[in-house]
């Protein structure tokens, strides 16, 4: 009998080997990606800039966490937990056997020093401040070591949710701030080069088959700011993830390699176009009429051709936005409200009814002053500067004439918080909330960021008299059906005032290597590695190197 | 030598082209620089829009050549400022020695110490809103010519030391000529083709320091053109490869700057 | 002179960080997350750098003890970030420096010992090629072609070297002594080591200063553009965020090391003359 041929050998060993090898995940290797900008703190309290956030999320342990892609709440470091009827005490029950990574263990304790320095006057953060809904101390018992009791001195809306946040610290721990809870712990860091994060070994939480996690051993993220290095460095295979895409990249890349890009929908964050209607804004009293006549802000509203936008800034990467709630916020979004069509014939009947009037392809006001004005928007951001290009140009078709300046950051933001020496500005409206609680002081009248007129000591009109009540209602409402009720008229108010004129919700574009195994990019943030536990590298099949 | 002059005359030819061309940039242009043509964004080359179009549907060949206009018109005037200035304060220094000089070349350290992006980037800020664009970018131009000069300064500063110690300044020194007469009469003259060619050499220098400000998002804004903001369409690496007519105001300005070193004699240029 | 160049160098420019529009407002106002009270509590944290004089007298008494402060936008202290990124940033100036050097004097060289329209002309072109592209132009490329930062500043640097370096070597090479020892048959690198580099040596100091604060000069864009992180970044970044401790402590650096260039030209030059 003539032997097997060498083809067919080779054919059952490997069979034999495919059936021999466990049924397990394959563990180990480094997910490298970039962080954009230079952390500015470890400490998990003081955390206010993206790049200290997305290191949070990945060392810190939570005893709530928003799941990002069911949007629901789930167990964490808490296995169960249940908030008192006036809505001021919530109760913890906490996962026993759970050790930081340095090895000390965890108890209430933690959780109550955790509370203690957040709520401590002298820390000023957005994680502290969130909690902070009036005056008074917060209350924290321990009556054994895995119950945490929370009291606030008044009640907070989505009270749960905002401990998605809170990254549990150790109260005994010799290494402070850097013994953590979650899947990693910073390993190593040189300023200005990268992070490098170790898997933490004690971390709490398995899979199904009770393997531990994280399945990765380690995560290098680089500090690179410049997104077209970024982009050539994922093309070469030195980096398996880009979190958010500008969206001409993600067209490129799509075009060559489309098994590398995810696009998750419909993001929450928005681009904004708004008026001066300050009251000390050193401005001709002719544009501060303009600026404050409803029509007038309405007439721009429905000159500005958001479908252009979309598909040239955004390479077809964004869909329009008109008010504050992306549609992709599926629980706070009014989906009643009607969305008006782009028409300049009927801006300028607007226009025309509020006394202003086409002479010659240029549109004057009611004495004769030629309607034009400046936006300001902030340099080094491509994507604006083509935006506001382009509703230049739209609003040339109803004979308004419009400069655009780029400013840095810090001169535009003396000049829209300051001196209000100003007329339109665009900028980005960053949300990593759902829940407009988060929003206040862009809502209420009194509040820094009302950005069209901050700090007002009364209301200047009726209209954002009644969005203060009804801000001030749903925050404390007691359903969560009674708050949508109150945020969805307060949406209907915007859209018929235009404050803000929204233009545009853009998409979530994220690049996953294909030899990472599990990525599941979603709308909230962090969009790509919102679930770096389960992550897995894989063999490189097919990288991401192009060109 | 023939073959030289032969350059020569070419290169100015071509500068005289590109600068009369940027001139009349309203009549040679089919279009107008901010014309968005958008169903037509990243268009290639074709015989409505010679050099395509960019992101926004925009000409190119009409954003090149009124780019060509501020860019080909300004610096010029910038390295005219600066060479002015350089020559009176080089001269000065000069000529003068001791306590007034060391003052000078310390005060030329200093400015080249000071954070050139920086004080840009204040003057931008401090503009106000609603000049036109055109006026913010002469601004500019005015800002980096009075920035300039200390890189000529040095040049004139010897160069007026030699004459200093030349013969023929010496024999006006013994016939009883004033302090200031010299300077008008002997010095300003002798140093004039010094000067020229320090302005010629500092007319690219300008050229490429207003394209390296616009690519950092400093010198002109949009939607006015400059070689510069259309250099910024470079940062795109990728991009470029895929629609390489985006090279174009690259080209340009090395056209530009190749001629303008060319038509430099190679004498003319000492430490 | 050093010292009150310096000096005047930092007070210059911390006027003009503080003086400029801009100074004193921070990103985080507009983060509708926080609450009034850490609004208040960010922007006094500005305001006690407000009075420039007393904000830099301190600022000098603590440099001479060796506490150079801490940087309002990294929040780390100013030494320790020196101490980082001035190697980096160093080690690509001295190394493209270096590169520019050897190349421009090699084409030199070439240029008189083996004279002709062809090789002249080559020289032209490829510092010609070199010279017009902008710093920015070079700093991209170098990324895209993985090139490292060194090689971008040598790029920028070579090309006024070389013309320099050309001139003044075509004309120590065309002195009558030369030319006569030339024709009397000695050896040329005997020429190059004892009649011309002794003549041309104080120039070549004067050269050396030039190209170094030219050098210097060009790493801030191109290490902003490439994102290399050295001290040019941290200045580009720094006038950004409007960082005051960090733009004075950068500003005295590169004073200092401007002046020490430009003094090291301007000895040479007193001796050449």
């Amino acid at each position: 009998m003539p032997s097997p041929s060498p083809l067919k050998k080779k054919l059952v060993l490997i069979s034999l080997l495919a059936f021999a090898l466990p049924a397990r995940a394959q563990t180990g290797g480094e997910l490298h990606f970039c962080l954009r900008g230079e952390p500015k703190t470890f400490n998990p309290i003081l955390v206010d800039d993206d790049a200290s956030e997305n290191i949070r999320y990945l060392t810190g342990g939570v005893l709530i966490r928003l799941n990002r892609q069911s949007q629901a709440l789930g167990p964490a470091l808490a296995t169960s937990w249940s908030v008192s009827h006036d809505r001021r005490t919530i109760t913890f029950h906490l996962r026993k056997g759970i050790h930081f990574s340095d090895g000390t263990p965890f108890t209430s304790e933690d959780v109550a020093y955790t509370m203690r320095l957040l709520m401590d006057p002298e820390t000023h953060s957005p994680t502290g401040d969130a909690f902070r809904s009036s005056e008074g101390a917060v209350q924290v018992q321990t009556p054994a070591a895995d119950v945490a009791v929370i009291t606030f001195p008044a009640p907070i809306a989505g009270l749960e949710r905002l401990f998605d946040q809170v990254a549990i610290l150790s109260a005994h721990s010799p290494k402070k701030e850097m013994a953590v809870l979650g899947p990693f712990y910073v390993a190593d860091y040189k300023a200005g080069s990268y992070v490098l994060l170790h898997k933490n070994p004690n971390y709490w939480k398995h899979d199904a088959q009770g393997q531990a996690l994280p399945y990765i051993d380690s995560v290098r993220l680089d500090i690179q700011r410049n997104r077209d290095i970024e982009l050539l460095r994922f093309r070469r295979g030195e980096l398996q993830l880009i979190n958010r895409l500008e969206a001409e990249q993600f067209e490129r890349l799509q075009h060559d390699n489309p098994a590398v890009t995810r696009n998750a929908g419909t993001g929450l964050d928005a681009e904004e176009l708004w008026f001066n209607q300050s009251p000390a804004a050193p401005l001709p009293e002719y544009k501060k009429a303009w600026f404050s006549t409803k029509e007038f802000r309405k007439a721009i509203s429905l000159a500005i051709n958001r479908a252009d936008l979309c598909r040239i800034v955004y390479a077809g990467y964004a869909k329009p936005a008109y008010g504050p709630v992306s549609p992709s916020n599926h629980f706070w979004f009014n989906a009643s409200l009607e969305d008006p069509k782009y028409d300049p014939q009927v801006a300028l009947n607007l226009l025309t009814q509020a006394g202003f009037r086409l002479d010659n392809d240029t549109l004057k006001d009611r004495a004769g002053n030629r309607v034009e004005f400046t936006i300001v928007t902030n340099s080094g951001n491509a994507a604006r500067e083509k935006i506001a290009a382009m509703i230049q140009q739209d609003l040339s078709q109803v004979g308004i004439k419009v400069n655009v300046v780029t400013l840095d950051f810090p001169s535009l933001i003396e000049r829209i918080t300051r001196t209000f020496d100003y007329d339109a500005c665009i900028l980005g409206l960053v949300n990593t909330d759902l829940d407009p609680s988060g929003q206040m002081n862009v809502w209420l009248s009194s509040g820094e960021n009302h950005q069209w007129n901050p700090s007002q000591k009364t209301p200047a009109t009726a209209w954002e008299a009644e969005i203060d009540k009804l801000m001030r209602e749903q925050a404390t409402a007691a359903t969560e059906k009674e708050r949508k009720g109150k945020f969805d008229r307060v949406q209907q108010i915007v859209a018929e005032q235009q404050p803000f004129i929204y233009l545009i919700n853009k998409d979530v574009l994220v690049a996953v290597s294909s030899n990472v195994v599990g990525a599941a990019p979603v709308v909230l943030n962090p969009a790509g590695f919102w679930n770096v536990d389960i992550l897995r590298l894989g063999p490189a099949s097919e990288f991401g190197v192009q060109k | 030598m023939r073959t030289r002059r032969r350059l020569r005359a070419v290169c100015v030819a071509v500068l005289c082209v590109i600068f009369v061309v940027g001139l009349f940039a309203g009549t040679v242009s089919p279009y107008s620089y901010s014309k968005q043509f958008r169903e037509r964004p990243n268009a290639a080359p074709s015989s409505s829009h010679l050099l395509g179009t960019d992101s926004l549907g925009r000409d190119l060949f009409a954003r090149l050549i009124y780019g060509t206009r501020v860019s080909l018109l300004l610096a010029p005037a910038a390295a005219l400022l600066a060479t002015l200035i350089a020559g009176l304060l080089g001269g000065f220094a000069g000529f003068m020695g001791g306590w007034c000089e060391k003052l000078i070349l310390s005060a030329a350290d200093l400015s080249m110490a000071l954070p050139l992006l920086f004080v840009l980037l204040a003057l931008r800020a401090v503009l106000p809103l609603d000049i036109p664009p055109i006026l913010s970018v002469i601004a500019t131009f005015i800002l980096l010519g009075l920035l300039g000069w200390p890189s000529s300064l040095r040049v004139v500063w010897a160069a007026t030391k030699n004459l200093k110690n030349s013969d023929f300044l010496l024999l006006a020194r013994a016939t009883g000529c004033t302090r200031w007469r010299m300077i008008a009469r002997h010095v300003l003259p002798n140093l004039r083709p010094i000067l020229l060619a320090q302005f010629w050499i500092s007319i690219p220098v300008f050229v490429l320091t207003e394209a390296t400000l616009s690519m950092l998002g400093l010198g002109v804004t949009e939607p006015l053109p400059s070689w510069g903001n259309l250099l910024r369409g470079l940062e795109d690496i990728s991009g470029v490869s895929a629609n390489p007519w985006r090279l174009s105001p690259l080209i340009l300005l090395v056209l530009v700057v190749i001629c303008f070193q060319l038509i430099l004699p190679a004498q003319e240029e000492t430490a | 002179m050093l010292a009150v160049l310096c000096f005047a160098g930092g007070l210059l420019s911390a006027s003009l960080v503080r003086l400029a529009p801009g100074y004193g407002v921070d990103e985080r106002e507009l983060d509708p997350r926080l609450s009034q009270a850490s609004m208040e509590a960010i922007r006094n944290a500005h305001r006690v750098n407000s009075n420039l004089l007393s904000y830099y007298g301190r600022y000098l008494a603590r440099a001479i003890r060796g506490d150079l402060g801490s940087s309002e936008w990294l929040q780390q202290p100013i030494s320790s970030l020196f101490k980082e990124r001035f190697p980096v940033t160093a080690k690509s100036v001295a190394s493209g420096v270096l590169l520019a050097w050897g190349i421009a004097l090699a084409i030199s060289l070439a240029n008189v010992l083996f004279p002709g329209f062809f090789v002249e002309i080559s020289g032209t072109l490829v510092s010609g090629l070199f010279i017009v592209l902008p710093a920015a132009v070079v700093a991209i490329f170098s990324v895209y072609l993985h090139a490292p930062v060194f090689l971008a500043i040598a790029v920028v640097t070579f090309p006024k070297l070389f013309r320099y370096l050309r001139n003044l070597l075509g004309h120590a090479y065309s002195q009558p002594y030369v030319l006569a020892a030339q024709a009397r048959g000695i050896g040329q690198a005997r020429i190059l080591f004892h009649h011309v580099l002794p003549l041309v040596s104080p120039a070549l100091f004067a050269l050396l200063g030039v190209s170094l604060s030219l050098a210097f000069g060009a790493a801030i864009p191109i290490e902003a553009l490439c994102d290399s992180p050295g001290v040019g970044q941290l200045a580009w970044q720094a006038a950004l965020n409007r960082d005051l401790p960090l733009i004075v402590n950068l500003t005295l650096l590169i004073t200092l090391i401007t002046v020490a260039a430009n003094s090291l030209a301007n000895v040479a030059n007193e001796r050449a003359l």
